[in-house]
């Protein structure tokens, strides 16, 4: 195991931000770290990379219990920051020396993910001139610079065109190819669901869920049908006691207790001699899950 | 240690490449040189200007002719002799032919005597060299007819010999005037650079990049790397706008006004090291308390309040060493010397005075020493725990709660 937390807490005052949270990065890929605003992921994360101490628990890398000096890892926060009248060159080389690299590996470093971001012609230019967007890519520049082990993403995509979204995605999967792990925050749920393969659920700094998220889907049973149809159909769920969730242009996502329902209401369309586009039983959605989990 | 210099380095860079640095130490140096050009710009403007003429009229030949000998001393005047009346005088100095006049009658037994000035709203003063001159020549002149011997000249002539002497054992020396100038040099110096820590230190946070920079290398070394940046830079400042101050004063300046004015046979090389040490230590003591404050806000517009206790300290203690400079034995600028907030400033013109040895010296600088200590200590524990708080200002109760924390 790479990265472990054990029974880890931290309280500010008299409010516990971190309370016994514990989880572990197996192999390189990315863990989702979620929780609704002021759930204590922040706090986890600066435990994590070292910045905070924590008042008890355990944290180590590899063995090595994590220190601000004994870890290089990658951090990209939440609070996007650069400095506003630095050229983009300077600051990276200055983070990149600060990582501990020699001026030519930063340089060759600089360049290649410059390109790969798409930022070659910004390196000049003082931060202030560009666009919220880029100023994000330069910061996650800063993040994996120095080609860090395990890097923290906290709302990587968060403000980010569609385009420059899917690049990002490509590195980031790029970066677990090569080996590295990556702890992802952030409040899309579908991007999580996308890239990571266990997540935690933080609520008021305690653990409301963890574990592989294939299989804690599993756990839940099915509670929606969507059903497309060319008519009006509500008579029939009515019929057999369902609730209309949400209908647009006939189609219809159902709330279900149990499948075999879902399935009796589909023989009553097609004996009905209605046409069935489209019948799918789903399964909660990871939204639906941290609401249930997190939602007051 | 390394990543310290990689702060300082990036500190140094930051600061210089700032236009209002830039433009304002600029400013400063073209303003040094330039003032330091008055006098001859005034004299370049205004011509060589000869000296006032001035007419001794001596209608009723008071002096016996003798007025001519005033002539021959060195005063500020072009010394004419004549007979005139007061119109004619009059006339003289409304044509400009002479710019004042004396005029010395004979009333009976009185000798009274006028000076004339065109106006007197320009506030002219009464020439009282000349006028003490002509009292004494007149004396003489009397003296003369009297046929006294020598014994008896010398007997109403004592020639009295002053000095100065003061009853108590401590004896200050040197220009007081000198060691006034730098000690506001040391306070502007000390206070231009410990502002910058602050306004550096908000600026991070405000730009949300401390997040990332402490995730990078340690808040030591930020801290230290800041405070050694921005103090070398502002040593070089102060260096250059001292460098160019001296040799625009010898360049420019009239020798014999520049040394009434600015004894400068105290500086030495020793006083200018105790000097350079206690700026040092005296900005670093600042420093630190500046970056104290600059981490415990958020936002620019906070800088200011949050900055006001330690500016109050930093002006008190200027004023207590700046006002006991006048009366340097007294106890308050004994006091002044050893305590931490006052001595950067006071202990150096002490020592130039002569009135703190170096038994004096090494403890000021003990004391001073283990502030900076106590205040880094401090400092960087709060900052620590402070830099990564957004939002509103950390009032004192906060930051001891911050530096209680782990």
């Amino acid at each position: 195991m790479s990265l472990i937390l054990k029974n880890v807490s931290k309280s500010f005052a008299e409010k516990q931000a971190v309370d016994n949270v514990s989880f572990s990065l197996e192999k390189p890929g990315v863990y989702g770290l979620l929780g609704t605003n002021g759930a204590g992921k922040t706090t986890t994360i600066r435990m994590l990379l070292g910045i905070l101490k924590k008042d008890s628990g355990e944290i180590t890398w590899k063995g090595k219990t994590v220190d601000r000096k004994n870890v290089n890892f990658g951090y990209l926060p939440e609070e996007r920051g650069v400095y506003p009248k630095t050229k983009i060159f300077d600051q990276l080389m200055y983070f990149a020396e600060l990582k501990g690299m020699k001026k030519d590996e930063a340089v060759k470093s600089i360049n290649k993910w410059a390109k790969e971001l798409k930022v070659q012609e910004y390196l000049p230019m003082t931060a202030e001139k560009l666009s919220k967007g880029n100023q994000q890519k330069i910061q996650f520049m800063t993040a994996i610079i120095h080609n860090p082990e395990l890097v923290v993403l906290d709302e990587p995509f968060s403000g980010l065109d569609p385009v420059n979204t899917e690049i990002l995605k490509n590195i980031i999967i790029n970066l677990v190819k090569n080996g590295k792990y990556v702890i992802m925050s952030a409040h899309q749920m579908a991007t999580i669901e996308e890239f990571c393969e266990n997540i935690l659920i933080l609520n008021k700094g305690k653990t409301v869920l963890q574990g592989n998220l294939k299989e804690i889907k599993e756990t839940y049973s099915a509670n929606r049908v969507e059903i497309h149809v060319k008519q009006d159909i509500s008579n029939y769920i009515n019929e057999y006691g369902l609730t209309i969730e949400n209908e647009a242009n006939y189609n219809y996502i159902i709330k279900i207790t149990e499948e075999e329902t879902a399935h009796k209401l589909l023989n009553k369309l097609i004996t009905s001699n209605i046409q069935v586009d489209k019948f799918e039983i789903k399964k909660p959605t990871l939204n639906d899950i941290f609401i249930e989990k997190v939602g007051e | 240690m390394k990543d310290m210099f990689i702060v300082m380095k990036f500190t140094m860079k930051e600061m210089v490449r700032r236009k209002s640095f830039l433009i304002s130490t600029l400013i400063i140096l073209v303003l040094i040189v330039v003032g330091f050009n008055v006098p001859n710009l005034i004299k370049k403007f205004s011509g060589e200007k000869s000296n006032d003429k001035l007419l001794i009229v001596d209608n009723d030949d008071v002096f016996e002719g003798n007025l001519e000998i005033l002539k021959q001393l060195n005063t500020k005047y072009e010394i004419e002799i004549g007979k005139a009346t007061f119109d004619e005088v009059k006339q003289k100095i409304e044509n400009g032919d002479i710019q004042d006049a004396v005029i010395v009658e004979k009333e009976d037994n009185t000798i009274k005597s006028r000076y004339v000035v065109k106006n007197t709203t320009m506030m002219k003063e009464v020439p009282e060299g000349i006028i003490n001159t002509m009292n004494s020549l007149y004396t003489s002149l009397q003296i003369s007819k009297l046929g006294l011997s020598e014994e008896q000249l010398k007997s109403i002539s004592p020639n009295f010999e002053f000095s100065l002497e003061q009853t108590d054992t401590e004896r200050a020396n040197g220009n007081v005037l000198v060691m006034m100038i730098m000690s506001m040099i040391l306070f502007f110096g000390i206070y231009f650079c410990v502002a910058q820590i602050s306004s550096s230190i908000t600026t991070e946070k405000t730009s949300k990049i401390m997040e990332t920079l402490v995730t990078s290398t340690s808040p030591k070394n930020i801290i230290w790397g800041k405070t050694l940046g921005i103090g070398l830079i502002g040593l070089c400042q102060m260096v250059l706008i001292v460098g160019t101050a001296f040799f625009s004063a010898k360049a420019f300046l009239d020798k014999e006004l520049l040394d009434s004015v600015l004894d400068m046979s105290n500086i030495t090389v020793g006083l200018g090291i105790i000097t350079a040490v206690y700026f040092v230590l005296g900005y670093l003591e600042f420093a630190l308390l500046y970056a104290l404050t600059g981490s415990t806000v958020s936002k620019p517009e906070d800088i200011q309040s949050a900055n006001m206790p330690v500016a109050m300290i930093t002006v008190v203690g200027f004023y207590l060493s700046y006002f006991t400079m006048m009366n340097p034995t007294s106890e308050l600028n004994q006091i002044a010397g050893l305590l931490p907030i006052s001595s950067p400033l006071c202990m150096p013109f002490r020592v130039m005075m002569g009135i703190s040895g170096p038994k004096d010296v090494a403890i000021s600088i003990a004391i001073l020493i283990v502030t900076c200590a106590i205040i880094a200590k401090v400092t960087i524990k709060i900052y620590s725990n402070a830099i990564l708080n957004y939002g509103k200002k950390i009032s004192l109760k906060d930051a001891l709660k911050l530096y209680k924390q782990k």
